[in-house]
């Protein structure tokens, strides 16, 4: 997978993170994922398809960082997993997928994006489409890790 | 002023209300989605709207607006994570007075909400 075709999605997700929470997170190498390798305990996958391109996008968090994320963006402190905290997940996923379309767009790659899912446990796996590979783009907030898949097939 | 402000995700409406708020305007109400947002229309002074929504999403909802004589005028911002030319322009096409594309901070909305209400 084209580094051209995956930077919007990096772009766009260090960019909402600067913006809504101020932090700037460390990007680590990107690399393709093993059949059946799970990450965080909290994902939001974003479907993508248009005439020339299919794909998904996944945000996967371990808890502490989804509770970071949500402090900073929500003013206020939770200690697990709530439908809120889902729905902040879900809402970076979709601002992720919304800039990178943006971006994408101006290379005449253009698609319609899916409402997000979010799924919750530890040790979940996440089902992208087909068998296409998937590129994981690590990143690390102080000690914590969590990351970004994408998978896109061009046509 | 009384501002409504439309989103399906609860936690990004409570974002704009707050960030609304941090910059003086304190009159907030909220929808979920389209439908929900014509039910409470009366007496709105600019719509605030997300683009993709169940029910009846953004673009629906402003086509809506902008076709009843009693909300024809009614001051309308997008405010979507899609910001490609052609969402930019099918916006506008159907009567969006601006566009915002997420993520945005409080500085810039209150600037946007003070320029069309100006």
């Amino acid at each position: 997978m084209d580094a051209q075709y995956i930077n919007p999605f990096v772009v766009a997700l260090v960019n909402a993170l600067e913006t809504m929470l101020n932090i700037t997170p460390e990007r680590g190498t990107p690399y393709l994922k093993k059949e059946g390798q799970t990450q965080g305990d909290i994902s939001a996958i974003i479907g993508f398809a248009g005439p020339n391109v299919t794909g998904s996008v996944a945000l996967s968090l371990p808890t502490p960082v989804a509770l970071k994320f949500y402090s900073l963006m929500m003013g206020e402190k939770v200690y697990r997993i709530t439908n809120d905290v889902q729905d902040v997940v879900g809402e970076l996923a979709n601002i992720v997928a919304g800039g990178a379309k943006t971006e994408l767009s101006a290379q005449n790659i253009t698609f319609n994006i899916s409402i997000p899912t979010v799924v919750v446990g530890p040790g979940h796996t996440i089902g992208h489409k087909g068998d296409i590979p998937v590129m994981v783009i690590p990143f690390e907030i102080g000690k914590h890790r969590f990351v970004l898949e994408v998978t896109m097939k061009l046509e | 002023m009384r501002i409504l402000v439309v989103d399906d995700s609860t936690t990004m409406r409570r974002i704009i209300s707050n960030s609304l708020r941090a910059v003086g305007f304190e009159d907030i109400v909220e929808a979920g989605d389209g439908q929900q947002a014509l039910q409470v229309l009366e007496g709105v002074n600019l719509l605030l709207t997300d683009w993709n929504m169940p029910n009846m999403d953004g673009l629906t909802l402003v086509k809506t607006v902008r076709g009843s004589a009693a909300t024809a005028q009614l001051p309308i911002i997008m405010i979507t994570s899609e910001g490609a030319r052609d969402e930019v322009m099918e916006a506008l096409a159907a009567g969006v007075n601006d566009y915002i594309v997420k993520p945005f901070t409080k500085e810039v909305l209150g600037e946007k909400v003070r320029s069309i209400i100006r």
